[in-house]
């Protein structure tokens, strides 16, 4: 097996007494989409200035492609990107001379550059707007130029820091879309923390859950939602022809169901610590009623979310 | 070593495209053009023949070295001031410090394009008044006056390198570039009226010279020894307000550049000290200082004013590198 895109091995930093990020272990492998969920203040952004090479740990280590953070971190940014949160531009200066600056900054040949920068236009949709000065762009205009200058040197991982905060609906699916596709086209491992949990559900393959600069959690959508509360729990929603109490009755009956619910007049919810769907369809087909659906509930990332962050 | 380069040619261009430098720049041009008009009427009518007076004459007291004195430390400050902390306040210094580079190539990058953009600055319009007073005064500068126009414009941009590492040092230390400014323009006010007034307070206070009503003997004679120890004091009072003035960078500017451009005459004297006198007017010979005892006579000044340009500079990198980038930076 390959080595993790990035690893960090009891990763802390601390302001003074603060503990921004607390012996933090996360591995990250290639071509993988990650999540980097938790509240304010939690240590997102501690965490990702530090895999950039740009914030130094306290304690721990830290590698992202193979690089430490903290002997080799120009290596680190020659491999990584990122677009930090609130990352600004020079508004003076129009799109195409932004990243004709930070090409030049990664040495990248002149000509391979305007191939790269008209490349790039092109995959946000931003040409007829490149030699624009950024005083003018709207908020996502802007979000697309980071894109685009986090994609200019040809990055084996990217780190994004909120990258749609401020975005309308929109222009926030483009962007996702578009994360999506490089992740695709490209195999670029994509590393975003966001607080809109909808897309973090929608582009990330695994989530990873920071609380208190600790890592709680870190598992694909799925497993999360099978595990939810903890435990081995499988919510199974049915759509029927009809609902008795007596069939509520029977299926509460059946081991290793844990609660029964009716949502509406022919739909109910079961939940099992153990696979019994055969002995439920059983039962509802001997009660005289017909299974019109039958679907695993999946829980929202925000209720998994949530749940981490109950007691807080 | 390349970003270095990088950083440095889009902060050049920066500067010489900025409306701010431009206004400055103009303005400069503007009033060295006026005091080169004044230089060449005052060397005409005191008919002194020194091409370089142009830089320090004035009928009116708007000389060059006045408005470098005065409008310098603007554009050095204006150039320096917000360097660090608007790219901090517009969010772009952690997309800088995430490309491969060094962070020492930002701050040396930053500080040689302004350093350069001055250069341009001193270099022109010292260029353009020597050029507009050729024809004013109907002859050109000699040899010797190439050399200190050269020595005086090398020492302007020193000067004016002194104020841009001041508002680049303000630049690291502040978060906002409205405090960076405030505290630059305090700088500016401090260095060029406080400190004058400071000084002479101080002087005063620590050296009264108060001339009584009755300094006279009885024979109605002045007290010989009154007015000795009252010339003692007033030197000493003279010396300690020029030491206290010297911390300004324009007070030693100002002493530098008058060095430099001023032709000063002497009394010939013979190897045992005597004056040799001239045969035909009676009079003591007069000759001209050499440009080179000119300008080492005020190299304590120059020296002062590099070591004030380095620390400011020093500061200012230590802090940037060490500055730790958070969330929000």
């Amino acid at each position: 097996m390959s080595e993790p895109m990035i690893k960090t091995n009891q990763l802390t930093k601390h302001y003074g007494e603060i503990k921004a990020v607390d012996q933090l272990d996360l591995t990250v492998n290639e071509g993988e989409v990650v999540g980097f969920l938790g509240p304010n203040g939690s240590g997102k952004t501690t965490t990702l200035l530090m895999l950039m090479g740009l914030s130094l740990p306290t304690s721990g280590t830290a590698s992202v492609g193979g690089y430490s953070v903290i002997e080799q971190s120009k290596n680190v940014r020659q491999i990584a990107a990122m677009l930090p949160e609130g990352a600004g531009y020079y508004d003076d200066l129009t799109a195409r001379q932004n990243l004709r600056y930070i090409g030049e900054l990664n040495e990248i040949p002149r000509d391979e550059l305007e191939t790269r920068i008209d490349e790039l236009f092109d995959m946000v949709s931003l040409k007829k707007w490149a030699d624009t000065k950024v005083g003018k762009f709207s908020r996502g205009m802007k979000q697309r130029l980071g894109i685009m200058e986090v994609l200019v040197k040809k990055p084996k991982i990217a780190f994004f820091d909120e990258p749609t905060l401020g975005l309308d609906p929109k222009a926030t699916k483009e962007l996702r879309d578009l994360l999506i596709r490089l992740n695709k086209d490209y195999n670029l491992t994509i590393m975003m923390s966001s607080h809109l949990l909808y897309e973090i559900q929608q582009t990330c393959q695994r989530v990873l859950i920071i609380r208190k600069g600790q890592l709680v959690v870190s598992d694909s959508i799925a497993n999360l939602s099978n595990h939810f509360d903890g435990k081995d729990r499988t919510s199974i929603e049915f759509e029927l022809t009809k609902v008795s109490s007596d069939l509520i009755q029977k299926l509460k009956d059946i081991d290793g169901v844990t609660s029964v619910d009716k949502e509406s007049k022919n739909k109910l919810f079961v939940q099992t610590n153990i696979d019994k769907s055969q002995e439920i369809s059983e039962a509802i087909t001997k009660s005289g009623s017909t299974i019109l659906l039958m679907k695993p509930k999946e829980h929202s990332l925000e209720e998994i979310f949530l749940n981490y962050y109950e007691d807080d | 070593m390349t970003s270095f380069i990088v950083v440095c040619k889009k902060e050049l261009a920066d500067h010489l495209g900025s409306k701010r430098f431009l206004l400055l720049f103009a303005l400069i041009i503007v009033l060295s053009l006026v005091s080169a008009y004044q230089g060449a009427e005052s060397i005409r009518q005191l008919g002194s023949g020194a091409f370089v007076n142009i830089f320090s004459s004035s009928m009116s007291g708007l000389s060059f070295t006045y408005v470098m004195l005065m409008f310098g430390p603007i554009i050095g400050l204006a150039l320096g001031f917000d360097a660090i902390n608007r790219e901090k306040s517009q969010g772009s210094l952690s997309v800088l410090l995430s490309q491969p580079i060094f962070r020492d190539s930002i701050i040396n990058g930053k500080f040689l394009a302004g350093i350069i953009a001055l250069s341009l600055l001193a270099v022109s319009t010292i260029g353009i008044m020597t050029g507009a007073a050729i024809p004013m005064l109907g002859f050109g500068p000699s040899p010797d006056h190439i050399v200190r126009i050269v020595a005086f414009t090398l020492v302007t941009i020193l000067y004016l390198s002194v104020w841009l590492s001041i508002g680049v040092l303000f630049s690291t230390l502040t978060k906002k570039t409205t405090t960076s400014m405030l505290a630059s323009i305090s700088m500016w006010i401090f260095s060029a009226v406080v400190i004058s007034i400071v000084a002479s307070l101080v002087a005063n206070t620590v050296y009264p010279t108060v001339w009584p009503s009755s300094v006279y003997s009885s024979g109605g004679m002045l007290d010989q020894n009154f007015f000795d120890d009252y010339m003692e004091r007033m030197e000493l009072q003279n010396e300690l307000r020029t030491t206290i003035q010297r911390f300004s960078p324009s007070i030693l500017y100002q002493e530098a550049s008058s060095a430099i451009i001023t032709i000063n005459r002497v009394p010939v004297t013979s190897s045992s000290g005597e004056l040799i006198f001239d045969s035909s007017t009676g009079f003591p010979s007069i000759q001209y200082v050499d440009e080179a005892q000119d300008i080492l006579t005020n190299w304590p000044q120059i020296v002062v004013l590099a070591v004030v340009a380095g620390a400011c500079f020093a500061a200012s990198y230590m802090i940037f590198l060490r500055k730790e980038i958070r969330a929000g930076n």
